[in-house]
């Protein structure tokens, strides 16, 4: 299908409501798809969420913080040093203000293990970017005692370890950690001994010293 | 992010189960006491910001769905509600970049944390008025009748590209070339509007 048809058949399944799918599109493409979905995002009465998902959705989440919950010690023996996983029902377990996240190098799961925390916090969040504005991850800085920081990035074509560094507002690094992409993605939480106030932002960097991204606190 | 004022409400679980221990907790106002209430109070209102950004519903529930699944796990309730929600805005924003990457290779729509956070802030909802349709008015009207025609005609009032030529009695091949021709015309309004 040429480059015409394929534009085509993607705004034909807009306009239909259906999953688009993917394009290989140009800038002039991206400017008409866009417009497209401005115009089918406006139609009268469209944009509320489908009830069936929503409760569909909930259960998912539901279910997924009921049978997540990994005891510390023995996900600790089972991932051979890792730290526990907890996922979801760290989110459940943080009503009390008794659960959050210590450093943990894991993927395609969220990473928190369990350790006391303050009721209070202070939350920082930025993102991750490319020298040329695009978006590759996110960060986020919790202040308590000890603080955290956690993020999930999502790089391109790109499998390996990568290396993050926290920088403080003085220029000094003052933590730093390596993770592991799969498929691009990954995600990485560590607590840090630094007021998060006084950072600056952070640097994602391949092992071989080439900058990918950086994200700067607002 | 403003602070709201702090009261002390104390909580009880609705439905205290007979033989089981029933705890009073004191919560913040402005804090969410459990991921469900994180949940329910947000879905509405990141469902119709990815859906504005997608324009089509299997990917704004898609999309909806992973900001959930990758925020929930190392949210922190003791956080206050704005910085829950801004902290969902810069996971919609993220996962938002990735799905564009993954199906069209560069950004067609994007979240903006700072601007858009009024969309997730109260009070908001199915009533609240968007600024889309003002807009989408305001481009339509500067194209030519049958570009402006195609284009409601297709993209406000759901005709099939047949139904559409039958309407505006041309050929399919036609109303194609008419829908494309609209849209490029009706991009450059767009941008003309924002400057």
């Amino acid at each position: 299908m040429n480059r015409r048809r394929q534009l085509f058949a993607y705004l034909d399944a807009l306009a239909a409501g259906r999953r688009p799918g993917t394009l290989g599109a140009d800038s002039e493409d991206i400017d008409v798809v866009r417009t497209a979905i401005e115009l089918r995002a406006a139609r009268p009465g469209d944009d509320a969420p489908d009830q069936q998902f929503v409760s569909d959705l909930y259960q998912e989440l539901a279910d997924q913080a009921r049978s997540a919950v990994v005891p510390i010690d023995r996900a600790a023996k089972a991932r051979r040093g890792r730290v526990a996983l907890v996922s979801i029902a760290a989110g459940v377990a943080l009503v009390g203000g008794t659960v959050i996240a210590t450093e943990a190098i894991d993927q395609g799961a969220l990473a928190p293990a369990a350790v006391q925390a303050p009721q209070r916090s202070q939350v920082r969040t930025a993102t991750f970017e490319t020298a040329d504005s695009r978006v590759m991850g996110q960060i986020v800085a919790y202040g308590g005692s000890p603080s955290w920081v956690y993020m999930n990035v999502d790089v391109p074509q790109y499998d390996g370890k990568i290396i993050c560094t926290l920088q403080a507002k003085s220029g000094l690094t003052v933590a730093a950690g390596v993770f592991e992409l799969h498929r691009g993605m990954g995600a990485w939480s560590k607590t840090i001994q630094v007021d998060i106030g006084q950072l600056r932002g952070a640097k994602l960097v391949t092992s071989s010293g080439v900058t990918v991204a950086a994200a700067t606190f607002a | 992010m403003s602070p709201a004022p702090r009261t002390s409400p104390i909580t009880v679980p609705s439905r205290p189960v007979s033989g089981d221990v029933t705890y009073l907790r004191v919560v913040d106002a402005d804090t969410y006491t459990d991921w469900e209430s994180v949940y329910r109070d947000n879905v509405d209102r990141l469902y119709r910001l990815m859906y504005a950004r997608v324009g089509n519903r299997p990917d704004a529930e898609d999309l909806t769905s992973e900001v959930f699944r990758t925020a929930l796990g190392p949210l922190r309730l003791a956080s206050s509600k704005g910085e829950v929600r801004a902290y969902l805005l810069v996971t919609a924003r993220t996962v938002l970049a990735s799905h564009w990457r993954r199906h069209l290779g560069q950004p067609v729509t994007s979240i903006d944390p700072e601007a858009d956070a009024a969309l997730l802030a109260e009070p908001s909802g199915p009533d609240e008025p968007s600024d889309a349709p003002n807009r989408i008015g305001r481009i339509l009207a500067t194209l030519p009748d049958r570009y402006r025609r195609i284009l409601e005609l297709r993209f406000l009032e759901a005709c099939s590209i047949k139904e559409a030529a039958q309407v505006m009695d041309v050929s399919v091949s036609n109303a194609k070339v008419l829908q494309h021709r609209a849209l490029r015309m009706a991009a450059k309004a767009g941008m003309e509007l924002e400057q």
